[in-house]
């Protein structure tokens, strides 16, 4: 029974934990190529969740509205990117870094504002992928389905870093940015066609989420919060780092949820933020 | 002793701040004296966050945690002991500013750049929000509970005016000594090792002047300000609730504030927190886009207002009056 139950959260921590690698991967992907720390990536979450609701309402399909939804982000992250993000990018080193702070703070706070005024209640998607049992051990729905969303979706991310011209192109930004110049690559497009995948993955990890609870305007905080503790833990311009620290965090802190309750839970996550960011503060800079 | 200019600019302030209480209340509207108490309440704060932020890089996001600290130290301890909470203040002001300077010290010791104790800052302030609302034997959680150890209902009794308004006074006065004690500071000799520390903490170090001593003041000294605020606006409340200490609540209003009025600058505090709190009332109207607009305004600001209104009026200033007494032009010091 105690097995049971054991395998059971180790479970839903490892979807948990999928999730919080999108997430961590979307800022660190960002951070890497263009020192900006979007603080805004739970607002894009919430959005995909608000329009995906909306759509599927209407067209009576989930995966329509969840389509719909990725679109919607993908669409408002291009805006952004060609918008206030090239302002930021006029600026250089610690001073971009602390324009990109408090542009994509504003950014946050204005979106959850016009939220909080057009959609206020609380969404979710019904999903509706069955429970499975299996030797004693229950696995929800919402588990599998994160499982089945996530870990394919992380697995093209690394697919198109590693094994396209593109991808390639990436990571020659990341690496050195003059060298990638002379190579013929264009930063400034690379950056737009991250920043664009970074929301499209903040998307995904919102959907995930609204899958298994239910969403608020207030969540997009949250999870940006999230977001960026995985990317810190994670190194934070290490892309493959960020995926095993939100493995590793996902159940650590699903365990604690179910072992100290949810406030201690949270408290332990920040303080390993903490942890973290005084044993290694060179790491993000 | 505090520079000549800057005792003028803070005497004109009292005086211009000084009737404001009496005259609203006149009429019996306590609704424009809250206005007012939050005014003072944020004008305060933003003095704070002025010398941690603007005048040593300290981007303190903490500052809801701080005045959280403050006021549930002061709160708690003065009914756990039974004594007033007056006794208990500066207990909640040395709390918070022992908080303060331990992150000042570790983010110092460790070379933190300015993103990383943001970072930092931001998780200690989450973390504190999770533990006021989640130690509900306590705190009370997220109801709170009622607090008015520092009513001045004697003063007020003796006077013979209301008591919110007499605690008007009591918060306008926590901000002209604030005003006071930042013009000494920036006078001082730290007010300069500020200065140099910020623009180079590497040639600052070679100079003789201790970087970490230097950082840990300017943030203890903040927090200690915040702490003894935030447990001033709890019994402007009259209630202790954990959401009043929310990240979005204090530290995004005070930062906006701070960068609108004008970075080291006196009055630039004082200017900000006064438009932000004028505008939120204009905004009241189409209260629901407050928020909304509050987030554009900090994009606009950041993106192309950075120097404050302060620095901006001062050049317009001096321009017009030209260089008739020259001696205090284009100083940095308004």
């Amino acid at each position: 029974m105690v097995v049971a139950t054991g395998l059971e959260v180790a479970i839903d921590g490892v979807a948990r934990g999928l999730s919080f690698a999108l997430l961590g991967a979307a800022i660190t992907l960002v951070f890497g190529l263009g020192n900006v720390l979007n603080l805004a990536l739970g607002s894009f979450a919430v959005i995909a969740v608000v329009v995906a609701v909306a759509v599927a309402g209407a067209v009576g399909s989930v995966v329509g509205g969840a389509a719909a939804g990725i679109a919607a982000v993908a669409l408002l992250g291009l805006a952004v990117d060609r918008t206030l993000l090239s302002s930021v990018y006029r600026s250089e080193g610690e001073e971009r870094i602390v324009l990109g702070i408090f542009v994509t703070l504003g950014l946050a706070i204005a979106i959850d504002g016009v939220l909080f005024v057009y959609v206020p209640l609380t969404y979710s998607i019904a999903h509706g992928v069955p429970a499975l049992e299996l030797a004693g051990v229950a696995v929800r729905g919402s588990t599998l389905l994160t499982v089945a969303v996530a870990a394919p979706v992380l697995a093209g991310l690394f697919g198109f870093l590693d094994r396209t011209r593109l991808g390639t192109a990436t990571r020659t930004v990341v690496h050195d940015e003059t060298g990638a110049l002379l190579c013929g690559v264009n930063p400034r497009r690379i950056r737009t066609l991250v920043f664009v995948l970074s929301v499209v993955l903040a998307g995904v990890a919102g959907l995930l989420r609204a899958a298994s609870s239910d969403v608020t305007v207030a969540a997009g905080f949250e999870l940006t919060v999230f977001a960026i503790i995985v990317a810190i833990v994670g190194g934070v311009r290490d892309l493959r780092g960020t995926v095993v620290a939100g493995l590793g965090l996902g159940v650590v802190i699903t365990f604690a949820n179910f072992l100290v309750g949810a406030y201690l839970a949270n408290v332990l996550l920040f303080g390993v933020a903490v942890a973290v960011l005084v044993a290694r503060p060179e790491e993000i800079s | 002793m505090i520079p000549a200019a800057d005792a003028r600019r803070i005497a004109a302030v009292t005086a211009a701040l000084a009737p404001v209480p009496l005259l609203v209340t006149a009429g019996g509207a306590t609704y424009q004296l809250r206005i007012f108490v939050l005014f003072l309440v944020f004008a305060t704060f933003t003095v704070a966050l002025n010398v941690a932020f603007a005048h040593t890089d300290q981007l303190f996001l903490f500052l809801g945690a701080l005045a959280g600290v403050g006021a549930y130290t002061t709160a708690l301890t003065a009914e756990a002991v039974g004594i007033t909470a007056w006794a208990t203040l500066p207990l909640g002001a040395v709390a918070a500013g022992a908080l303060g300077a331990v992150v000042s010290y570790v983010a110092a010791r460790r070379g933190m750049t300015v993103i990383v104790l943001a970072i930092l800052t931001l998780s200690v302030q989450l973390a504190a929000m999770e533990a006021f609302v989640g130690m509900r034997d306590v705190t009370g959680g997220s109801t709170g509970f009622p607090f008015s150890g520092l009513s001045v209902d004697f003063v007020a009794d003796a006077v013979g005016v209301d008591q919110r308004v007499a605690f008007a006074y009591v918060l306008l006065g926590l901000l002209v000594a604030s005003l006071v004690g930042y013009s000494r500071l920036r006078a001082s000799r730290w007010g300069t090792a500020f200065e140099v520390v910020r623009q180079d903490p590497v040639a600052a170090e070679a100079a003789g002047i201790d970087v970490v001593r230097t950082k840990v003041l300017a943030g203890f000294l903040a927090a200690a300000l915040v702490g003894t605020t935030g447990a001033l606006y709890v019994q402007a409340d009259g209630y202790v609730l954990p959401s009043a200490f929310a990240f979005q609540a204090i530290d995004v209003l005070v930062l906006v504030m701070l960068v609108l009025g004008g970075s080291r600058t006196l009055l630039g505090p004082v200017v900000g927190a006064g438009a932000i709190v004028l505008l939120d009332e204009l905004l009241g109207e189409v209260g629901q886009w407050r928020t909304a607009a509050l987030g554009v305004l900090l994009i606009v600001l950041f993106l192309s207002f950075r120097r404050g209104i302060v620095p901006k009026a001062r050049e317009a200033y001096d321009s017009y009056v030209g260089d008739r007494d020259g001696n205090d032009g284009t100083s940095d010091a308004s």
